[in-house]
């Protein structure tokens, strides 16, 4: 049998990037199935009534976070179609810059030809340090909490943190970030709020077991696809749809190699045989 | 078209830099790398100057004058970073240390510990009920993480006639992780693939003009 | 003297770490007004000292870095543009304020691009080292390498689409045995968590405070 010699990384690499600037160069527009618990994520908004708040919050790293932006912009939209209120809590130094990229990426606010006005329909509160500490005294007091707004400006004087002042206030918790944990055991385990996650797909293996020890409480998306879903969903294309075109490629490419890696190491091991008996 | 908008540029230089591990290390790389730690820094430094301002505020009005104390203490944190004057920073450190741990330990016994368990047990309950599928995704929930929890607790086998069950029940336990780690690391390809297509995307399509 | 001073301060930060630990049980578990004052004081404390930490970093890194410029090490340019761009940073995020559109840009085409674009190059290595590793030598391996490539291919919409069964076999598998060896370590972890915290309680475990020789 033919020797099938080892690949080298510098030629599995290149037929990848070929794989990535297909799509990217042009959009393949590949279809993608529905999953229930993302419709079951948006009918959940859906029954929100008007003008409930909506918190979104945590604490991670953008570049983690981006792989629940699909997700978090396309439900942002859909908030601000819905008339729901939005106040950011970023519990991370990233989290704030996060919040506000996802905010001006779904085009809500005014400026943009939005319904949302700032103060009114949505609050963007600072990076408050302490983790855990900080989400906690946050859920039982929020004037103790947070003092002043990202402008400087003090939340007592903006119209919509005249109505939230603890957990029992909030509709919705909303964290599109790796801290998701945090958020399950105290806003959902300790008070009860329901929250949900755009859920990165390497966290969505960890906080699995969370989301079944609180059954009806706690909802997760699964990574870009499920950022993909919401994004039709609401009506929109954005990261996630570019996403599924990259993925339908690589996800062709990868069970390929593990293969060819495996009829390399077969063929390898029958040659050493036969070399061995000889 | 290619882009003419001076951050574009410079975030698709960036890019290639960074892509240019996977040629080998080099200068561009080592530029990237370089301009990546110092914007972390930076960042956080202008975020904790806005953060002081912030937390500090009561006090600076006067309607919380008891936030000297953690002020003073703050300040003594810092000199953790000199080994000789890290003594300072004792105080601080204990305050951090200590509310963090009950903070921790309450969440871990209502949520990690507690609530898994009563999943755990109302599972048990399900395994005769629903249909097929559920059931039997009750049964492997509730074997899997007995067998993984028996996995770790029980690391040394006892010897005896207990042994064989015992390890029975640890060799499932074990694969129960091994399912664990190949459903992860496959579903994590996602977000690999995501980043990737984002960088590309800033390079091929907002910076060069294609797609 | 030092010694006393020495006891004094191990003392005392044992008991800090006692009251603090023990001031947010209390508040939580039993009902109790003036336990939960001070819990909350306690804890916007921790808060307020926190906020600290991050400028611990710029302080290592002109230390580690200036050393190195002075020294002339290997790579000292490129220590140098790093103290440089920190030294521009910081007053041009103070003066246009880090929550600007104009500060927001320069995070997100600088910062945001290198970690987005790192993280991205993962898959590069992810798929030649699948190539490599993925070899099915026994059944723990074919266990490993069938579920990752499984569950690889049971996300794809090429198979999802035409097969949506598929898709639900895929959260079957994540929400079933996957989530249940999850479980296992959250319990696991969580049963360590609450020993460690005891053991910090108890003043066996030093932690962050054998730095400071506390």
């Amino acid at each position: 049998m033919a020797k099938i010699p080892e690949l080298k990384s510098q030629y599995i690499w290149l037929v990848a990037l070929i794989l990535f600037l297909i799509p990217a160069v042009n959009p393949l527009g590949a279809p993608f199935a529905m999953s229930d618990v993302t419709v079951k994520i948006y009918d959940l908004m859906q029954s929100l009534p008007e003008k409930s708040i909506v918190v979104m919050g945590g604490a991670s790293v953008f570049a983690f976070d981006i792989e629940s932006s699909p997700g978090m912009i396309a439900c942002l939209k859909q908030m601000a179609a819905r008339h729901l209120r939005l106040v950011t809590f970023p519990l991370g130094t990233e989290a704030a810059q996060y919040h506000k990229f996802c905010i001006d990426a779904a085009r809500v606010d005014q400026k943009y030809g939005g319904p949302w006005k700032y103060g009114v329909d949505y609050v963007l509160l600072p990076y408050t340090p302490g983790g855990s500490a900080a989400l906690i005294s946050f859920l039982k007091s929020v004037e103790a909490t947070v003092t002043l707004d990202i402008n400087g400006v003090p939340i007592n004087q903006l119209p919509l943190m005249r109505d939230f002042h603890s957990y029992k206030d909030i509709a919705v918790w909303m964290c599109p970030h790796w801290g998701f944990i945090d958020i399950i055991r105290y806003a959902t385990g300790e008070c009860g709020v329901i929250s949900v996650s755009f859920a990165q797909s390497a966290a969505y293996a960890t906080f699995s077991p969370y989301m079944m020890a609180y059954p009806g409480k706690v909802y997760m998306t699964n990574g870009y696809v499920g950022g993909a879903q919401y994004e039709r969903l609401v009506g929109i294309k954005g990261l996630g749809h570019k996403v599924v075109d990259s993925y339908s490629l690589i996800s062709v490419l990868i069970p390929a190699l593990i293969i060819l890696g495996n009829i390399t190491m077969i063929v390898r091991m029958k040659e050493e045989e036969v070399e061995a008996k000889e | 078209m290619i882009s003419t908008d001076p951050w574009i540029w410079l975030s698709a230089l960036l890019s290639i830099s960074c892509f240019s591990l996977l040629y080998g290390d080099n200068k561009a790389f080592r530029w990237a790398e370089t301009t990546y730690t110092a914007s972390v820094i930076g960042h956080s430094v202008v975020t904790g100057l806005v953060t002081l301002r912030d937390r500090f505020y009561p006090l600076y009005t006067g309607a919380q004058p008891q936030y000297i104390v953690p002020l003073i203490l703050g300040i003594l944190s810092i000199f953790i970073v000199w080994r000789k004057y890290a003594w300072l920073a004792t105080i601080s450190m204990a305050l951090m240390i200590g509310v963090g741990t009950g903070i921790s330990m309450r969440a871990l016994i209502a949520t990690d510990i507690i609530a898994n368990t009563r999943a755990v047990i109302g599972e048990t309950a399900g395994i005769l009920k629903g249909s097929p599928a559920d059931q039997l995704g009750n049964l492997i929930r509730v074997v899997f993480t007995i067998a993984a929890l028996w996995y770790f607790v029980f690391t040394l086998i006892p010897k005896g006639p207990t042994a064989k069950p015992f390890s029975w029940i640890q060799t499932i336990g074990k694969y129960a992780l091994i399912a664990y780690i190949g459903v992860a690391v496959g579903n994590t390809m996602q977000q690999f693939t995501g980043c990737a297509t984002s960088a590309i995307y800033r390079i091929v399509g907002l910076w060069l003009g294609f797609g | 003297m030092s010694a006393t001073v020495t006891y004094i301060r191990t003392y005392l930060a044992q008991a800090v770490i006692i009251v603090g630990c023990l001031a947010m049980l209390i508040g939580y578990f039993l009902v109790s007004p003036e336990a939960g004052r001070v819990a909350d004081e306690l804890n916007i404390w921790n808060m307020n000292v926190g906020t600290f930490t991050l400028f611990v970093g710029i302080i290592t890194i002109f230390m580690r870095y200036g050393r190195s410029i002075i020294n002339r090490d290997p790579n000292w340019l490129f220590h140098l543009y790093c103290l440089v761009v920190i030294a521009l940073w910081v007053p041009f995020g103070t003066l246009t304020g880090v929550y600007s559109d104009l500060y927001q840009t320069l995070y997100l085409n600088t910062k945001i691009t290198l970690h987005i674009t790192i993280i991205g190059e993962m898959i590069f290595f992810c798929v030649s080292a699948m190539y490599r590793t993925f070899r099915i030598k026994s059944f723990r391996t074919f266990v490993l390498a069938f579920l990752a490539a499984l569950m690889i291919v049971f996300n794809a919409p090429w198979l999802t689409t035409p097969f949506p069964q598929v898709g639900d076999a895929a959260y079957w598998l994540l929400n079933n045995p996957q989530m249940a060896a999850a479980r296992a370590m959250v319990i696991c972890g969580g049963i360590g968590g609450i020993i460690l915290g005891i053991r910090i309680l108890l003043g066996l475990e030093k932690g962050a405070l054998r730095i400071t020789g506390g």
